[in-house]
């Protein structure tokens, strides 16, 4: 082998990629990147399962409630028309996405994607109720009996379970979480409601139970196109093969000098870590989901054996070939320059967001009416939506043209926080006042206890011309 | 080329239909639905009042039918058509 860096198509014929799939059985394993892996999974899942119940201001702190079409995020409401806040926040995902992966390789697979965190628990399950790995094969070849079943039901039962609850906690940020509990405990769950929580049910246990590393392998896009953001100063897990080879098994008080081999003892106990049952010492593999499994591994083998540690390691193809790791280089420059212009434009954005919107409807019906004492009368139906978090009161003024008069029965508008208030108004003038058929007038909306709440707002005015 | 494309097993070809269809219906759910409230677009058309749960789930199913018609219909035409009909469907490399 070469210490190239080598895509897996060259190492690996095509018939083997597309052979018959061959189940995976990762051994466990013990070590920093182990521990850093199920922190990542105790932090992300606990946050998924914890956040939709939190509460603030008597209401879900993190809803995207869909039936109402508002989406709340602790004191913040959004509604339909903040799409631009969503798309930008995208937008700076995959910025940041691109950003790391540039630095430090496929860091988002091995610690924060979800079917890694949630194969990882799935993998626990299966662990604590078939055995280890050793156990799990001999399981898997045994003939069917009644143990095999009754301990592979227990397990799909625990996926299932589990599943389930990962299902409707999904659905919990999109329709109110207690009262969905409440529903499913009197058996009232709503038809669609049941039928997300089963369709992402199944998506987990399918995803996270059978499918594992093929969904990163057949169906990631990410992982198809993260060659095309590796340079050769990406971190990257490697195997040292000018330090490993010739491998060869030995005893450890063994001379390896003498017998002529490098330190890779060939336990293949790397292999038998890898989640996507891959061989790191072939090289960096589009399959290697950058887990760092096999480093812990070889460094216990190392250690055991008295030799230095990080035969297997991270590294970058730089390093590798004897040369100089760049961290700042001209790509790094450039999304780091996007992400902090795009990220500031959002936060600018968002803290002079006015919480306040005036839909100004005019009356379909008629034109224009005239009244008993020879105004000209128009009518419109204003829609105020109080995107705050507080409730407030309104004032509505009018002006654009000489004479107008506002005509609101209602006089000042209280609208709760995060609710469309609806106010028919009446808009009249002397006719003597007209100029033209139509005209531009501004509707002017302000909060009384919070006077830079405050808009104008445009509507049209239609009327006779007086000659 | 056409050959390897013919050979990958039978469920990386149902995942190169579904897969790609599902992630752009989801998206273009997102934006169609941002932009029209499924409750006003039934009433509009008639369809009288809806669940909006309902609305969104239909919305993403259309969009997901249409999207895997798509991909469908692009590996369909992706086999080479200048062979004759007896050996697309059995040839094998390992027959050859
Ligand atoms: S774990 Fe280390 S020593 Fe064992 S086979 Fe893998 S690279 Fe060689
Ligand atoms: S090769 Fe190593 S880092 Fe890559 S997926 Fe396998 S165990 Fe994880």
């Amino acid at each position: 082998m070469s210490s190239k860096v080598t895509p897996a198509s060259e190492t690996t014929n095509p018939e083997e990629i597309y052979a018959k799939h061959q189940k995976v059985y990762p051994r466990q394993v013990t070590g920093i990147f182990a521990n850093l892996r199920v922190l990542g999974v105790l932090v992300l899942l606990g946050l998924y399962y914890i956040v939709p119940w939190l509460r603030w201001d008597g209401h879900q702190a993190v809803l995207f409630d869909l039936p109402a079409r508002k989406f709340y995020i602790f004191s913040l409401t959004f509604w339909p028309q903040d799409f631009i806040y969503l798309a930008l926040l995208l937008i700076i995902a995959a910025l940041a996405l691109f950003f790391f992966t540039a630095l430090a390789g496929r860091l988002w697979c091995g610690y924060a994607c979800p079917q890694t965190v949630w194969t990882e628990v799935f993998l626990w399950f299966e662990r604590q109720i078939e055995g280890d790995r050793n156990k799990q094969i001999k399981l898997d070849k045994a003939p069917f009996s009644a143990r095999k079943f009754r301990i592979k039901a227990t397990k799909h039962l625990v996926w299932l379970v589990f599943s389930a609850w990962t299902g409707l906690t999904f659905v919990g940020y999109f329709t109110p979480i207690a009262s969905l509990w409440t529903a499913l405990l009197n058996l009232s769950l709503g038809p669609w409601e049941t039928f997300w929580i089963i369709f992402y049910g199944f998506a987990t246990y399918g995803n996270a139970g059978w499918m594992r590393e093929q969904v990163c392998i057949y169906m990631c896009p990410y992982a198809r196109f993260q060659s095309a953001m590796f340079d050769k100063d990406t971190l990257i897990i490697s195997y040292d093969d000018k330090r490993g080879e010739p491998r060869g098994s030995r005893k450890k008080s063994a001379d390896s000098k003498a017998l002529g081999l490098g330190d890779c003892v060939d336990c293949t106990l790397c292999v038998q870590v890898c989640p996507t049952g891959i061989d790191i010492r072939n090289g960096l593999q589009y399959q290697c989901i950058g887990c760092a499994a096999c480093i812990d591994v070889c460094d216990d083998v190392m250690d055991k054996m008295g030799y230095p540690k990080g035969l297997v390691r991270y590294t970058t193809q730089h390093a590798m070939d004897g040369k100089q790791t760049h961290v700042i280089r001209p790509r790094m420059i450039v999304y780091a320059v996007l992400l902090v212009f795009i990220t500031s434009a959002l936060f600018y954005s968002m803290i002079t967001r006015m919480p306040l919107r005036l839909d100004i409807i005019r009356d379909r019906n008629a034109l224009y009416r005239e009244t008993t004492e020879g105004m000209v009368e128009n009518i419109y139906t204003l829609k105020i939506i109080n995107m705050d978090g507080k409730p407030h009161t309104y004032h509505l003024e009018v002006d654009g043209l000489e004479g107008l008069k506002l005509i609101n029965q209602r006089g000042d508008i209280e609208v709760p926080s995060g609710e469309v208030i609806t106010v028919p108004v009446r808009v009249q003038i002397d006719p003597i006042n007209l100029k033209h058929t139509g005209a531009d007038i501004n509707f002017h909306l302000q909060a009384v206890d919070k006077p830079e709440l405050s808009l104008i707002e445009k509507g049209r005015f239609i009327g006779p011309v007086m000659q | 080329m056409s050959e390897t494309r013919q050979d990958i097993p039978t469920i990386q070809k149902f995942i190169a239909v579904l897969w790609p269809s599902f992630l752009t219906s989801g998206v273009a759910t997102i934006l169609f639905f941002t932009a029209f409230d499924p409750q006003e677009l039934a009433m509009v058309g008639g369809y009288g009042i809806i669940s909006r749960m309902a609305g969104y789930t239909i919305g993403f199913f259309i969009f997901w039918l249409l999207t895997a018609t798509t991909c469908a219909l692009t590996c369909y035409f992706q086999r080479p058509c200048n062979q004759p009909p007896s050996t697309t469907h059995h040839h094998h490399p390992k027959d050859a």
